[in-house]
């Protein structure tokens, strides 16, 4: 019988292999596993048999049958897949990609690690009064920034905003001391257009104050965050800057990341990209939003975010970013 | 502003320690940003002083000259085409190898003549943009010897960033430059060598009426004799930007840039006694650069009686001025109202020189001092000069000197790191401050060239002490981290979520705009717009009130390259005043699509709210800006309040931006989108027992809308309700066919075929109570 029992399994199995559609297999499963199978018919033999027969045979019938009905059932799920089914891996297919405009990108990047670092991310109106603007940033009516050259004036008497310094006056008197903000946002400047040169642009403000804020505390903010932002140690330079609103007031530089520092038409041959003014914030504006110079220090800085996607994505004309045009927006695909 | 290191030199003990090459690094992140340094002269070599012995006209030619010339060592002969040669002229010659203007002199033949090396003019050794003929050069100027013996040719000049020196006054001559460079690098400033002027004369008749005039110093000189101005003066003044017009004129250019005091000399046959007060509304006047200028009542001017003379601070007048024959003058020394000077300036669209010095707020305790200065340098060109007035002297309100007490604990708490009182003291005493230690406290007197509008505050000396110590040398402090959870603002990141979402989903594209509409735009769409404007402009001035419709020029644009597109942005609309955060969508496609778009706007809005608040919101028709379509426009709800609406740009306004296309836009009112609360789900227990699913189709007339089944729906109450869901809509000829899908089951057990049926009877009688049909 064990001579027997080997040939069903082998014939089965070569019938098996050789089966090409499900039909086919349904049919061989009767053939061999069915009611009037050969299998069924030398199982019923086991009745007759002795105890350790049964055993044995009990179990190897149980066996082989599992087992073809194995083999069966994945030469159906082979069949069925192979048969008259192939794929094409090489058929380009349409991904439907949306995009992000270059300066939220950018913007997500610099304010995430804002975030990290604590701080909150807050925003202001684009329309802004003179007091925010000017005035609140101790910016004096004689000051040079007031001019109609470089202020969109409104015939409301109110302005666009030309930075997005006036967020520290906001939060301050929002949400007082300590504090530690950011607020990313659109600036405008009356300027001409032109490859460098926008009128509208995006700036993100940095903001902390506490007792005992340093001079210290700035640098290391700086770094950090370029560092950051560049995702490798980048060469800083800090220097005296002048802006009314902070005092000591410094500007950051990095060393061009286009040529690394050689000298570069985008760095004006200097090898510095000026990125970064800042400075330990300005008694007067302290004060202005009713918080102690003597109790309080803090620092602010801003960040030019167009600047920086262009670096970015080596973008060498500014006008196509407010141009709508998406033969080259649409390539910004979200991260 | 460019700086000559040769002149630096002069004011700075030991300079020559100094490398005043690669001192400029050093510059700006000390003071000021430099932005370039350049070297002359070192491209000129071999030219040496040369006399001409003999001279004659060469044949045939019409302007050479055959010249026989002494070089110090030989006697060569030149061929000359300059105009001024003549016997015994001293004038530069560059020998045969050597170098002028990049090139290389050799022998040559000129007119079939050899010349050994070529006679040189002020042009070509880099000191004129022109010249009519070689350079004269002193009598007494050695024969054979380098021409860089006598001439300052070479030099480093430096360009500073005018904008970096915008507080500081005191930066806008080399002497305060020089200054900064003594302290950086731990010399001494040398003080500047001044002529001290007898008392014994008359005053000028000098009068302020206006407070703008701050102080007024004049002095009469007569008696000038010569108007050649020195060549190692014309040198300096060509490369530090100015040009050599004559003495006089160049004295108070050489006394503002070095300095930065502006002075004017008016011909003393015209200008005798002098007020300073402000014009008559729409006089006339001629300034300098022989331009009619119409003043007003706040331009100050000096004048006397109806006769103006100079715009005050900005420029001299054309009737007044030097000219060749002018052998006596009145030398002003003045200082302005920094405010009204740039009012001015700006007012008659004339920025110089001067102006943009005194807009800085310069120092008027200056004036005495450029007034001696002038007189030491003019008497050292021209023994023959005489003072024949005082110097004198307008001065109502004297600025006194400034104290300021620096507290050593803020100096600690901005610093981090103890600074020693020996640094202090030595650093802000080359500055030209008074130190005195005291126990706490640092007491601090402010120089007057510090204390116009620089230096009031401890912050401000802070700054003197951070700089000059090294930003770079400042150690890095973490910020100590509070462990705030709470962000103070949510607007960031909802907007971020929104735009990645239509991004990503439903794959639009993030646009930007400007803040005003397009008047060209406007005007081709036939649309006019009243809202805030843009002073000072004509078009493209008007702030907008609809984001889409700025969208929609976008999508415009772009139907030229694609069939559709589909744009977003969230920016700022100005309604009533005020600013408005909006979100806007804008989808374009041909017109055959309109209705497919719809559905798809709407979806887009549905999946804003239900992703990020899981609030419902609903559409009712609205009326918007009557370039939409009102049988097209919805409002958007979320419960009773609009958030938005839904529209569709009139076809006729379509056609006329392009053909055959139609253009839809939502906008969402993104000030109320991020103040909604997001509603919770609640978790609901799955049922053991199996649901089943029964599928209806409900036929209604077409003018019809779904609202009408909706209410039925709803009306319908059942225990074994699991959920209702819109499958499709048939749209036919008269009716459409609407499929809902209901999943009823029960929680408690199997429902049973009667339950099932009881079901079926009761909805299928409630629908048709309605007065609606079902399919069976």
């Amino acid at each position: 019988m064990q001579e027997e029992l080997k040939k069903l399994v082998s014939n089965a199995l070569s019938d098996i292999k050789g089966a090409l559609k499900e039909s086919e297999l349904l049919n061989i499963k009767a053939k061999y596993l069915g009611k009037k199978s050969k299998i069924a018919e030398l199982m019923s033999g086991l009745k007759d048999m002795s105890i350790e027969d049964k055993k044995q045979y009990g179990s190897l019938f149980n066996k082989i049958k599992k087992d073809l009905e194995n083999k069966i059932s994945e030469r159906i799920a082979e069949v069925n897949v192979s048969s008259d089914i192939s794929f094409d891996e090489t058929l380009p297919v349409t991904a439907h990609l949306g995009s992000l405009h270059p300066v939220t990108i950018v913007t997500k990047e610099v304010t995430d690690i804002l975030r990290r670092m604590g701080f909150s991310v807050v925003s202001g109106p684009e329309m802004e009064t003179e007091y925010f603007n000017f005035e609140a940033l101790n910016i004096p009516e004689s000051h040079p920034a007031r001019d109609m050259q470089d202020t969109y004036w409104l015939d409301n008497g109110k302005l666009l905003r030309t930075h997005t310094s006036p967020n520290q006056v906001h939060a301050m008197q929002k949400y007082g001391a300590p504090i530690k903000i950011c607020a990313p946002g659109r600036c405008f400047r009356n300027e001409d257009l032109d490859a460098s040169h926008e009128n509208t642009f995006f700036q993100v403000e940095g903001m902390v104050i506490d007792k005992n804020i340093s001079i210290g505390n700035l640098m290391y903010t700086m770094k950090e965050l370029l560092s950051a932002i560049f995702k490798t140690d980048v060469d800083v330079r800090v220097r005296p800057g002048f802006f009314p609103f902070v005092e000591p007031g410094v500007e950051i530089d990095c060393s061009c990341l286009i040529c690394g520092g050689k000298g570069c038409p985008t760095c004006k041959n200097s090898g510095w990209i000026e990125l970064c003014p800042g400075g330990m914030i300005h008694p007067n504006v302290l004060k202005e939003s009713g918080i102690d110079p003597e109790e309080y220090t803090g620092f602010a800085f801003g960040l030019g975010i167009t600047r920086l996607a262009m670096m970015k994505y080596k973008i060498d004309d500014i006008r196509i970013l407010n141009s709508g045009d998406l033969r080259a927006l649409d390539k910004f695909n979200v991260e | 502003m460019l700086i000559s290191c040769n002149r630096l030199k002069n004011y700075i003990k030991n300079s020559e320690k100094i490398d005043w090459f690669s001192i400029w690094d050093k510059f700006t992140i000390r003071t000021a940003e430099v932005e370039g340094v350049t070297v002359k002269g070192k491209d000129i070599d071999g030219v040496v002083v040369a006399q001409i012995i003999e001279c004659e006209k060469v044949p045939d030619s019409k302007k050479l000259h055959k010249l026989l010339v002494d070089n110090g060592k030989e006697k060569l002969q030149i061929i000359c085409g300059a105009p001024n040669v003549k016997v015994g002229m001293k004038a530069p010659l560059v020998n045969v190898g050597g170098h002028v203007g990049g090139f290389k002199i050799t022998s040559r033949k000129l007119a079939g003549l050899e010349s050994f090396g070529m006679m040189c003019s002020a042009e070509e050794l880099g000191f004129a943009d022109s010249s009519e003929g070689i350079l004269e050069l002193p009598n007494d100027y050695v024969v054979g010897k380098d021409i860089k013996e006598y001439l300052p040719l070479e030099d480093i000049i430096v360009e500073i960033d005018n904008k970096s020196l915008t507080n500081r006054p005191d930066l806008w001559g080399h002497y305060g430059i020089a200054r900064e460079i003594a302290a950086i690098t731990s010399h001494e400033l040398l003080p500047l060598e001044l002529s001290e002027i007898p008392n014994n004369k008359k005053d000028l008749d000098i009068r302020i009426k206006n407070p703008l005039c701050l102080r007024y110093t004049g002095l009469k000189i007569d008696n000038i004799s010569t108007n050649e101005t020195p060549l190692d003066m014309q040198i300096f003044l060509y490369y530090t930007g100015m040009r050599s017009i004559s003495l006089i004129v160049d004295l108070t250019n050489y006394l503002m840039l070095e300095l930065g005091q502006p002075m004017h000399a008016f011909d003393a046959r015209k200008v005798n006694s002098i007020e300073i007060d402000t014009a008559k509304d729409g006089d006339k006047f001629y300034t300098l650069d022989n331009v009619e200028r119409t003043l007003n009542s706040h331009t100050l001017m000096i004048k006397k009686n109806k006769d103006y003379f100079a715009v005050a601070g900005v420029m001299g007048g054309l009737d007044s001025e030097i000219l060749e024959d002018t052998t006596s003058i009145i030398l002003e020394s003045a200082t302005f109202d920094a405010a009204s000077v740039r009012r001015t300036a700006t007012f008659l669209g004339l920025r110089t020189e001067a102006s943009a010095r005194y807009e800085k707020s310069l120092d008027p305790n200056m004036t005495i001092i450029a007034t001696k200065r002038f007189a030491k340098l003019l008497k050292d060109i021209d023994k023959e000069i005489e003072f024949t007035s005082n110097i004198t002297d307008v001065y109502p309100n004297p600025l006194k000197e400034k104290k300021i007490t620096l507290k050593k604990a803020t100096l600690k708490k901005y610093m981090s790191v103890d600074i020693s009182a020996e640094f202090i003291d030595k650093i802000l005493t080359t500055l030209g401050f008074k130190v005195k230690e005291k126990k706490d406290s640092f007491d601090i007197t402010v120089p007057t060239y510090r204390a116009t509008k620089d230096i009031s505050l401890e912050a401000d000396l802070i700054e003197e002490i951070a700089r000059m110590y090294g930003y770079e040398n400042i150690r890095p402090e973490p910020l100590k981290l509070e462990l705030t959870f709470d962000e103070l603002e949510t607007i960031g990141s909802k907007e971020y979520e929104v735009k990645r979402l239509l991004a990503t989903k439903f794959a639009l594209n993030e646009v930007h705009t400007y803040l005003w509409y397009k008047t060209a735009f406007l005007n081709k769409l036939g649309i006019e717009k009243d809202n805030i404007k843009l002073l000072g402009k004509s078009e493209d001035n008007i702030l907008r009130d609809d984001l889409a419709l700025s969208l929609i020029e976008v999508a415009k644009n772009n139907l030229k390259y694609q069939n559709k597109v589909g744009i977003f942005e969230i920016g700022t609309e100005f309604i009533e005043g005020e600013n408005k955060r909006a979100l806007a969508i804008v989808l374009a496609d041909n017109v055959k699509n309109v209705e497919e778009n719809f559905y798809k706007l709407k979806e887009i809005v549905i999946t804003i709210f239900k992703t990020f608040y899981n609030l419902d919101v609903t559409f009712k028709k609205s009326k918007e800006f009557t370039y939409y379509n009102d049988n097209l426009s919805f409002s958007i709800y979320n419960g009773k309040d609009i958030i938005g609406n839904i529209c569709v740009l009139k076809s006729e306004k379509a056609s006329s931006l392009a053909k055959k296309k139609c253009f839809l836009k939502a906008t969402i009112d993104f000030d109320k989108y991020v103040l909604l609360n997001k509603k919770e789900y609640l978790y609901e227990n799955i049922s053991k027992y199996p649901t089943v699913s029964l599928d209806y189709t409900i036929i209604m007339a077409k003018q019809e809308k779904y609202e009408t089944i909706a209410k039925t729906l709803k009306e319908f109450k059942s225990p074994i309700i699991k959920s209702l869901q819109f499958i499709d809509r048939y749209v036919g000829e008269k009716e459409n066919k609407y499929t809902i899908r209901y999943i009823v089951g029960s929680d408690e057990a199997t429902l049973t075929s009667e339950e099932l049926q009881d079901f079926k009877e009761k909805f299928i009688n409630h629908i048709k109570k309605d007065g609606l049909s079902i399919m069976e």
